[in-house]
């Protein structure tokens, strides 16, 4: 069997890094990998994870959502003021993420029916979801729920966190449909060329709407999290989260110009970034060296990776 | 003698691509390079062009040893490679094509826009071309582009030009203006490598024929009195029955039926029925309105005005999924764009169109796919080293076979094949007519559209011409010939008038 054989280089290459990190920080400050640190560390991870999951099928297809940290401004907002208007917490927390949904769908019809660019029309919605936001909150934070609300972003079953089982369902059922599922093969076939899935009969537009709405969703399920987490629902909430996200599916091996990637290597590749950010802080407490660390670790995997799958061709 | 190979070889792992090729190309010949697909013509040319490097021989030019493996030795020796596809920058206009790269400067730094135009002018004026200043390449037609290409070619002193399949996309005037340009830079000296599988445009243009099969050369000729049954046995080691006439079977029910579309500007009131197990053969000229029919009939093109039956039941206008659910197939043209997803495996392209049926409860069936992606391997003689390969890895031959076998998968009611058989060796070909005919004779509707008069008259019961947008005439089996359809397809002479560019 030749090397170039094996899929998942990248993915194997990203966990050992991951594996590095880790028995270099064991040496550094053994607390930095006790159950206990991970565990209270891990509750910084989960909105990212949640995006990260519908960006990677977003980006097989070869589109974009830079709208999604907007998107979970909005949902967070639209939660709070329906709680305030005296919603029951969680009824307000389905208005949210509706609202999430609403975003989602407003996205992928731009892109499917109109079709514009999808890097155009979510850098317009990036700025539209946060200025409505803005505008329907008056700027003003929204806070005092109830506990049996915070619990959501508290809350842990067994000692893993909720928010955390509620990402790990969402992320294996994503990765069985991508492997498993006729659309899932579809998003592959229209990230190399849409044109010749058109001309084979796939739902191109509808699966086009059916993944942009269902990223607004995700959007809207993490803004949940978030306020339930932080007891407090704001219009500058996850300002810069879209590129965390996409630097994460990036890093996970997902082309950018669709065709390929991986819900683990996403998953992965959320990882590295967690853990290296959080030990940075953790260690140093210079939060400014987090976006340079992030730099170079995307650099270095996607270096390493193209030294083990230089193509054979 | 201009240029010889000696014992030329090359091998990627266990496959030999070429073996032990020992060919002179003289100066000033028009030396044909003739095999089927996988025949190691791809890989001579790259051999020559230094794209690869022999694992076994030598080139030599000029009675000089050529440096192997380096595309800048080539280069520097006179040999310049026209491919199919050209690497051109579309976006430029003719002019900067030519000279991009070595711009004539003044001063050193300023391009010299007046020589630049000169020089430009006087090389396509040896082809019998004019220069399109202005207009960027994308926008001009594919033989202006390639004239574009071969000036770029002569420009820097070129002693061996290599064409590769010339006029697969070219009208038959267009050849016309090729064949005159090939003639002149032979005249002048140059020695021309034509690589292509239309034997009759070999037998009319090249002085020496060179036949490889199986990476292996087995002879070089001269073209004088050969024929194309000559060639065709030479290149496949058996006889090809290419055109046998099956007996036209009685055609069934109407199946397709197509009222008065029109689709401005490219057709007009196009109305005609297909019935179950004919073959109607679509022919005129390139730019007549062919393909955009077919396009329109599969739903891939709304139409402004008409109807498309099917069984009886008017098609939704514009609706792929529509057409593909009444049983429509349409094997497109552009096979690397819209027919197949290339860097996909053939497994999966083989399972693409029929991808939610083999599905239950929404969740993809492995072993369904791996069927049915196994029987059209079969079915269609698929040469592929297994269903995981990506399609773009196969010969042009085999990657039509997965793009007709992905929708007889989906066992289709009316297939349209759009020229199915371009850019496609004689021994596939041979197997697509056997394969058309026998789908036909199961009842399968058939639209072929084609540009090779040989091949419609060889395949359909019926002939519909176009020109220019609208259906010209049509021609029963016995009364088709060449010079009917042509005449049929050939824009009036009236209408032409002050239109030629």
């Amino acid at each position: 069997m030749k090397l170039g054989a094996y899929r998942y280089w990248h993915e194997t290459v990203l966990a050992a890094l991951i594996a590095a990190l880790m028995i270099g920080a064991a040496v550094v400050d053994p607390r930095f990998v006790s159950w206990k640190t991970q565990i209270a560390l891990s509750s910084h991870v989960w909105e990212l994870a949640l995006l990260a999951v519908p960006m990677t099928a977003i980006i097989i297809t070869a589109g974009i959502d830079l709208s999604v940290g907007s998107a979970m401004a909005l949902s967070a907002v639209v939660l709070g003021l329906a709680y305030q208007a005296g919603a029951n917490a969680w009824l307000a927390a389905a208005c949210g993420i509706v609202a999430g949904a609403l975003c989602g769908t407003f996205n992928g019809l731009a892109v499917a029916w109109l079709r514009v660019h999808p890097l155009i029309v979510t850098l317009a919605t990036l700025a539209a979801f946060r200025g409505v936001a803005e505008g329907i909150s008056l700027g003003r934070p929204i806070s005092g729920f109830p506990a049996s609300f915070t619990v959501l972003g508290l809350g842990t079953i067994a000692g893993v966190p909720i928010a955390g089982v509620i990402v790990a369902l969402i992320a294996t059922a994503a990765g069985l449909a991508l492997a498993r599922t006729p659309s899932g093969l579809s998003l592959y076939a229209i990230g190399h060329n849409p044109a010749a899935s058109r001309f084979s009969g796939l739902p191109v537009a509808r699966l086009t709407v059916a993944l942009y709405a269902l990223s607004g969703t995700c959007a809207g399920l993490a803004a949940a999290i978030y306020v339930a987490r932080r007891n407090t629902a704001k219009a500058d909430l996850g300002t810069g989260l879209e590129l965390d996200v996409i630097t994460a599916v990036v890093l996970g091996g997902t082309s950018i110009f669709g065709g390929s990637g991986r819900i683990i290597g996403t998953v992965l590749g959320v990882l590295a970034i967690h853990e290296t950010r959080e030990f940075v802080g953790w260690h140093w407490e210079h939060e400014e060296l987090n976006a340079i660390v992030v730099g170079v670790l995307l650099i270095a995997a996607v270096l390493l990776n193209r030294l083990f799958t230089r193509p054979t061709r | 003698m201009l240029l010889e190979t000696r014992d030329l070889g090359k091998s990627y792992g266990t496959v030999r691509a070429l073996i032990g090729v020992s060919v002179s190309i003289l100066a000033g010949e028009v030396h044909a390079l003739i095999g089927e697909n996988g025949a190691g013509k791809s890989t001579f040319i790259n051999l020559l062009a230094g794209v690869v490097h022999p694992s076994s021989g030598s080139i030599s030019i000029g009675g000089e040893v050529l440096e192997p493996g380096s595309v800048r030795a080539s280069e520097a020796a006179g040999i310049a490679v026209i491919h199919q596809e050209s690497t051109a920058f579309q976006h430029l206009d003719a002019l900067d094509n030519l000279f991009v790269g070595r711009e004539p400067r003044r001063w050193g730094c300023v391009l010299d826009r007046p020589r630049m135009r000169a020089e430009g002018r006087r090389l396509l004026a040896g082809l019998g071309e004019t220069l399109q200043e202005g207009r960027p390449l994308a926008e001009l037609s594919v033989a202006q582009r390639q004239m574009v290409a071969i000036a770029r070619a002569l420009s820097v002193r070129c002693r061996l030009l290599v064409l590769d399949e010339p006029t697969a996309s070219l009208s038959a005037r267009e050849c016309g203006a090729l064949f005159a340009a090939i003639r002149r830079l032979t005249a002048a000296g140059v020695a021309v490598l034509y690589v292509s599988h239309r034997l009759e445009e070999i037998l009319a243009l090249a002085d020496r024929v060179t036949v490889l099969r199986d990476g292996s050369h087995v002879e070089t000729r001269a073209a004088a009195g050969l024929s194309k049954d000559d060639l065709i046995r030479s290149m496949v080691g058996r006889e090809v029955q290419e055109h046998g006439h099956g007996a036209p079977s009685a055609p069934g029910a109407v199946r397709l039926a197509v009222r008065s579309l029109s689709r401005s500007p490219c057709f007009h009131e196009i109305s005609f029925e297909l019935r179950a197990g004919e073959i109607i053969g679509l022919a005129g000229l390139v730019g007549a309105g062919r393909s955009e029919v077919a396009a329109a009939v599969f739903g891939a093109d709304r139409p402004d005005a008409g109807s498309v039956l099917v069984d009886g039941r008017a098609l939704p206008p514009g609706d792929v999924r529509a057409a593909i659910a009444a049983g429509v197939a349409l094997v497109p043209e552009d096979r690397q764009h819209l027919g197949l997803v290339l860097p996909m495996t053939v497994g999966e392209n083989l399972v693409l169109a029929v991808l939610a049926s083999l599905a239950r409860g929404g969740v993809r069936r492995m072993s369904a796919e791996a069927a049915v992606a196994a029987e059209q391997m079969k079915a269609m003689a698929i040469k592929a080293d297994s269903p995981a390969v990506p399609v773009r890895t196969l010969s042009g031959g085999n990657q039509q076979k997965v793009a007709i076998g992905k929708w007889l998968a989906a066992h289709p009611r009316v297939l349209i094949l759009d020229e199915p058989t371009r850019g496609i060796d004689v021994g596939a070909r041979a197997e697509i007519y056997r394969l058309i005919r026998s789908l036909a004779a199961g009842g399968l509707a058939t639209l072929v559209i084609s540009s090779d008069l040989q091949e419609v008259l060889g395949l359909s019961h019926r002939i519909l011409v176009m020109r220019e947008g609208r259906i010209s005439g049509e021609l029963s089996r016995q009364d088709a010939t060449q010079e009917r359809i042509l005449a049929l397809a050939m824009p009036q002479e009236a209408a032409v008038a002050g239109v030629s560019p």
